[in-house]
């Protein structure tokens, strides 16, 4: 039954992936026009009819969904015009920098306002709990755009401690080490950013499972039995209160992609929300669109593979699941 | 019932902060066009000339005042998140509501349905939409409500269930009401506050959203937004504008969806039962 569970999702979200890669291949046949239309509207060659005709029949633009998927799977994924350049190259050389950033950030955030939201809940009532929530709150209703232009001006104009831009200064030659630090000090102030967005809601979250965890009757026993206060917070309580998190990721991850497309562009940094806004600039429809897919197609991935974990991490769903025997 | 929440949330002091903030945010908004001392669109004066008393946050790179600016900007942000809000919410509570009612089939349909919106980045698919057909506001606004109704047609759904099998719903029927009469009667305004609370959290969704595709361009650019002013003015940051020009529309839309996030957490936490006991 439980195999059985697994296959069940890994069909939907496959499904899901198909409806994607469906709707990008589909959407811009809707536009008015088409390539010869939009290649040749602003020229100084103006076209007959039968000209038109020609190179229409030259070029078989209306290629198949099949022929798309196979594309697709090759790494095929159109031409740059603005770039001139494939648009795989493009997305291969942002992606690595999107997932340091984006993933660190996300991470950590979870790591930290887990752990702070535990030990709040610990400590509920005392003035350090409610100085926590009061932060917390304030923080939760500041958008990346807003705490990423901030950080921007103090640390980077006014203070000028970090580099307003890129992900490693150009041309240069560096160690192994020197660059790592390179590579760091470029990546403190979005990533700091974007983890200040990401806090307050899992600490928030948490804090409110855990409440409500520490009221249960086990974490009673646990205590009598005389564990240890961080035996009893951790291996027994918190554990129950991780899941709200990892279901909010999942419903929340699409918001995220795009405040992190926002702080990429305010802070240049080279990944793939860079990439997205030069080419909504550049009207660079080819690589807005594979921008969109291959990001929407991770999406599904991770949420996918998020749902595996639920699995593991709370035995509740994973026998759920399980026929009584 | 209600008026022991209305005590309750009268004392708390988020909710009043964000009514507050709320009130003086929606009247600048709706009174933009009366406080604005010129025509936001007008290009006539000396660009990028410093705050004076004729402009009080002085004059942007196109030759714009930036106070007018700002009024507009921010009422279309704020338009934004209302509608889309409010399309959002009306499709929850109708899903919902129909789905707890009828069960069954229509309640299979419809929770399947949100299942596949949520696990589909539809984000993404609005940001393709956008940058191929630049739609208008209000279809983007009811776009991103398409996108956005699963969350709380799942909250209205499970607490619909738990009025639906209360004493007074049976009592009701038993005098024969329709089920009409019983839905708009009786369940509708039973679960009131949840719609504040997902209207809410739409609304804050929303204006994100709206400043976030602004900022990137998928918005037309002479529409006023403050997405669309932080933008224009974060090519000039190392000039120094940045405190008359870069920061008031940073504040302002911190100040916007930090409202509606006090709103939204006060509200869960006087509403939801089950956070009652938590905060």
């Amino acid at each position: 039954m439980k195999d059985g569970h697994y296959i069940k999702l890994t069909a939907v979200y496959f499904f899901a992936g198909l409806v994607m890669v469906y709707a990008s291949y589909s959407l811009p046949k809707w536009l008015p026009g088409d390539f010869v239309t939009a290649m040749y509207y602003g020229s100084n060659v103006t076209l007959t009819a039968e000209q038109e005709a020609q190179i229409r029949a030259c070029y078989p633009c209306q290629e198949g969904f099949s022929r798309y998927l196979l594309n697709l799977l090759s790494l095929k994924w159109g031409y740059s015009y603005a770039f001139l350049t494939p648009v795989s190259d493009l997305i291969l050389e942002a992606l690595p920098w999107t997932l340091l950033l984006f993933g660190g950030a996300h991470g950590a955030s979870m790591l930290f306002g887990f752990i702070a939201g535990v030990e709040a809940a610990w400590r509920r009532g005392g003035w350090v709990e409610k100085a926590g929530v009061g932060c917390m709150t304030i923080m939760e209703g500041v958008p990346e755009m807003c705490t990423g232009v901030a950080l921007l001006m103090l640390f980077a104009l006014w203070l000028g401690w970090f580099p307003s831009s890129g992900a490693e200064t150009a041309y240069s030659i560096y160690s192994a080490i020197e660059r790592i630090w390179d590579m760091t000090h470029h990546l403190a102030l979005p990533f700091t950013t974007l983890f200040l967005a990401y806090l307050p809601g899992n600490f928030l979250l948490t804090r409110g499972s855990m409440v409500m965890v520490l009221k249960e009757q086990f974490v009673q026993t646990a205590r009598a039995k005389g564990l240890p206060p961080s035996r009893v917070r951790y291996a027994h309580a918190a554990r129950n209160a991780l899941l709200p998190m990892f279901t909010r990721f999942g419903l929340r991850i699409a918001f995220m992609v795009t405040g992190a497309v926002v702080v990429e562009t305010i802070f240049s940094y080279p990944g793939m929300g860079t990439l997205l806004y030069k080419a909504i600039g550049l009207r660079d429809l080819s690589l807005i669109q594979g921008i969109v897919l291959i990001s929407s197609l991770m999406v599904l991935f991770v949420n996918l593979a998020m749902e595996i974990l639920y699995g593991i991490i709370d035995p509740r769903i994973r026998n759920a699941y399980k026929l009584p025997a | 019932m209600h008026i022991s929440f209305r005590h309750e949330l009268g004392r708390d002091p988020w909710f009043i902060t964000g009514i507050g903030l709320g009130l003086v945010l929606l009247l600048l908004a709706g009174l933009g066009p009366v406080f604005s001392p010129y025509d936001p669109h007008d290009i006539s004066f000396r660009p990028l000339s410093p705050p004076s008393a004729d402009h009080w946050l002085g004059v942007n790179d196109g030759g714009m005042d930036i106070f007018s600016e700002l009024l507009f900007g921010m009422r279309n942000t704020a338009g934004f998140g209302i509608l889309a809000g409010f399309t959002a919410l009306f499709l929850g509570v109708a899903v919902g509501l129909a789905a707890a009612w009828f069960g069954g089939f229509t309640d299979q349909i419809a929770m399947r349905l949100a299942d596949v919106v949520l696990a589909v980045p539809s984000v993404m698919i609005l940001i393709m939409a956008a940058s191929l057909f630049r739609p208008s506001p209000v279809m983007l606004a009811v776009i991103l409500s398409i996108i956005s109704w699963p969350t709380t047609a799942k909250a209205i759904r499970s607490q619909a269930l738990v009025v639906k099998n209360r004493l007074h719903i049976h009592a009701a029927r038993q005098a024969g009401a329709s089920g009409i009469y019983i839905l708009a009667r009786h369940l509708l305004p039973e679960l009131f506050p949840l719609y504040l609370i997902g209207f809410a959290a739409k609304a804050r969704m929303a204006m994100f959203m709206e400043a976030s595709l602004a900022f990137l361009g998928l918005l037309d650019p002479a529409r006023k937004s403050l997405g669309i002013i932080i933008s224009f003015a974060l090519k000039y940051y190392y000039m120094d504008i940045w405190w008359n020009w870069l920061l008031p529309p940073v504040i302002l839309l911190s100040l916007l969806t930090m409202t509606v996030t006090f709103l939204v957490i006060s509200l869960e936490k006087v509403f939801d039962p089950r956070l009652k006991e938590a905060l």
